[in-house]
């Protein structure tokens, strides 16, 4: 008897207990509840952990200027200060494709459209001075010319502008992926503190250390073509067919798809420094966007520019009727405040720098026919002016083998009309030439004397 | 103007989408509940002109965005609001039902001037939003799923009185808007030595 009833109590002592234990634990999970949910009502404000849960409040969006980019995210990278919000993550970019990293470095849930990373640059060899930037499944190439990123009228640092190859590298395959790859100017530390002591950053800098780096896709071309502001502006034919099927069919084709790109409001970046990471490709350089409105830009691929030398008696006794003006001030007001005069006629002012005898056409029909195709589309509608200014990336190459064609001209002209050229030399000092011509009254059939008085 | 409360790491800008604006900032405006980030002030009662909304409304870049309600006409002390005619739905994705109208989005041009027909246009656009009238009744209804029956009590008040919310955005039209290189895109020399990659592989016509 007594032992049953101890028995019975021990039992009611541990359902007691265990009850216990139940309400505590419910009441402890409840307040665990409780607290999260009042740490999820908290203000979302500043809870920005980016990777993992994020939360940027909505509507918000990381669209940070080049100057961002580079004074305040690269600079803390690199001078390892921490950056309060992990917003920009570190990439290998040789471990992932483009589509991983968009993958990686999104931040929060909203949709977005371009994607944001430090990396750091490794050389590709030891010994020399390029960058590996090749993955599993294609490569980075660099594209153009670096851009200089400007603050306050002072330099911080350049752009470089990459595309993404699918394949392995002499036959890689064109994607859309581009990357802008911003790196910290060394220069702009000593030049802010030229008193102060100048720290040392190193040369190395410049191909190794870290860079941040934007990558996006590329908007399709029938976008840029159908927008309202190139219809207005457009006086070239415009077909809208895509960038693609474009640039395979024929280099003619391509060199239209060239002149639309160009007859968009370009922006002109005389002011930069020429730095021309990619050796094997000239630089176009528009002078003149000030008459936009009424003038196309012509461009012409560097393997029309590869021609042999000619010794046509025009292009001598041409040259003798311009005279160089080198200013560059008288140049520009003049093309901004007459847009009539004196461009009213069809002018067509080609500069061609042309050298490397050995390789490319040594047509000059092709040329003939590309320089005939282009002004007789002109006829109408549009008074053109291009200025060109296709600069040679070799430096020291050979000088003798130029060849220069300031101009040529359409249509019957004027008494006195200028002509302005730019010619870049190899010293990379920018010379604006303004040609001043007498009356010269031209025939149409003149108009491509230069060339076609070549051998052919 | 309202975000200061509120501070994001430099490179964040408030860039809401269509669906964004009206899912998030409009219909929960509309609907009274409690909605994060806050920003958007209510200009319901002060006309503004579109050059004076700066600090007034919360801007953005060189774009506005403010609330208001309804109206037959919207005039300002110097001028007007005149709709283009253009009406867009805007359709949210993220709804349980797949895609469902949410809003409508109203193209207008301030005019400078005496309304309705003596005025002079300007480049002044502005976006209204606004709650499509389904919109509000399925917003109301999907919100109150979880909370069902107290919230379906309040519902009949708020409709009345909030379901005239607009959100308006309001920017000035620049001519050379495509000029800047911010580079958030390529610019168009980028555009043209890609092309001219491309040509490398192209053999010319003899």
């Amino acid at each position: 008897m007594y032992i049953l009833t101890l028995l019975a109590q021990k039992l009611l002592l541990h359902l007691i207990v265990l009850t216990a234990y139940i309400i505590l634990d419910s009441s402890k999970e409840d307040s665990r509840k409780l607290s999260c949910l009042l740490i999820k009502m908290a203000p979302e404000n500043m809870s920005i952990s980016v990777n993992g849960q994020s939360q940027v409040p909505p509507g918000f969006r990381f669209h940070p200027t080049e100057e961002e980019l580079l004074q305040y995210y690269l600079k803390k990278k690199v001078s390892n200060q921490r950056i309060d919000l992990d917003v920009i993550r570190e990439v290998d970019l040789n471990k992932l494709e483009p589509w991983d990293i968009q993958e990686k470095c999104k931040i929060g849930t909203t949709p977005q459209n371009d994607w944001y990373f430090f990396s750091h640059k490794d050389k590709k060899y030891p010994t020399g001075t390029r960058t590996n930037r090749a993955t599993a499944a294609g490569f980075w190439k660099a594209t153009g010319r670096d851009k200089v990123i400007c603050s306050n009228c002072r330099r911080i640092g350049m752009r470089k502008t990459l595309v993404f190859y699918k394949g392995r590298a002499p036959h890689g395959q064109k994607s859309d992926w581009i990357m802008h790859e911003y790196r910290l100017d060394d220069n702009n530390t000593s030049n802010c503190n030229i008193t102060n002591v100048p720290t040392v950053v190193g040369d190395a800098a410049q191909e190794e250390g870290w860079v941040v780096c934007r990558i996006f896709k590329k908007k399709n071309l029938h976008k840029i073509l159908s927008s309202p502001i190139l219809s207005t502006t457009t006086s070239i034919t415009t077909e809208t067919r895509s960038g693609q099927s474009l640039f395979d069919s024929c280099p003619e084709g391509a060199l239209e798809q060239i002149l639309q790109y160009m007859g968009r409001t370009c922006k002109e970046e005389e002011n930069e420094a020429y730095i021309n990471n990619n050796s094997t490709r000239f630089n176009l350089q528009p002078i003149n966007t000030g008459i936009s409105n009424t003038s196309n830009h012509n461009g012409f691929h560097e393997k029309f520019l590869k021609l042999p030398t000619l010794d046509s008696p025009n292009s001598t006794s041409s040259q003798d009727c311009y005279q160089p003006n080198i200013h560059e001030g008288i140049m520009v007001t003049e093309n901004n405040n007459n847009p009539v005069s004196p461009f009213t006629d069809h002018h067509q002012n080609m500069d061609y720098h042309a050298h490397h005898m050995d390789s490319g056409i040594t047509n000059w029909a092709a040329l003939d026919r590309l320089v005939a195709s282009q002004l007789n589309g002109q006829t109408e509608t549009s008074r053109q002016l291009a200025c060109f200014n296709i600069t040679d990336p070799y430096d020291n190459d050979d000088h003798d083998d130029e060849l220069q064609l300031p101009s040529t001209l359409r249509g019957p002209l004027s008494s006195s009309n200028t002509y302005h050229a730019t010619h870049d030399y190899n010293n990379r000092e920018i010379d604006l030439w303004n040609f001043y011509r007498q009356s010269s009254p031209l025939s149409s059939s003149d108009t491509l004397c230069h060339v076609s008085n070549g051998p052919i | 103007m309202g975000d200061n409360q509120f501070k994001l790491p430099p490179g964040f800008r408030f860039d809401p989408t269509d669906e964004e604006l009206v899912v998030h900032f409009l219909q929960r405006k509309a609907t009274l509940l409690p909605f994060h980030p806050d920003v958007i002030p209510d200009l319901h009662l002060y006309p503004y002109d579109p050059w004076e909304l700066n600090g007034k409304a919360l801007s953005e870049g060189k774009q506005w965005y403010f609330y208001s309600r309804k109206a037959q006409n919207r005039v300002t002390s110097n001028g007007y609001w005149k709709t283009l005619g253009i009406e867009e739905p805007i359709f949210s994705s993220s709804s349980s039902n797949s895609t469902s109208k949410v809003g409508m989005k109203r193209y207008l041009t301030f005019y400078v001037g005496e309304a309705p027909n003596s005025g002079i246009k300007t480049n002044w656009i502005m976006h209204e939003y606004r709650l499509s009238s389904s919109a509000s009744d399925c917003a109301s209804s999907s919100t109150t799923t979880t909370t069902t029956t107290r919230s379906s009590k309040r519902r009949g008040q708020p409709k009345t009185e909030y379901s005239g919310y607009i959100l308006c955005r309001v920017y000035e039209r620049d001519e050379e808007e495509d000029d800047d290189d911010d580079g958030t895109e390529l610019s168009c020399l980028d555009e043209v030595f890609l092309s001219l990659d491309d040509l490398d592989e192209i053999s010319l016509p003899n």
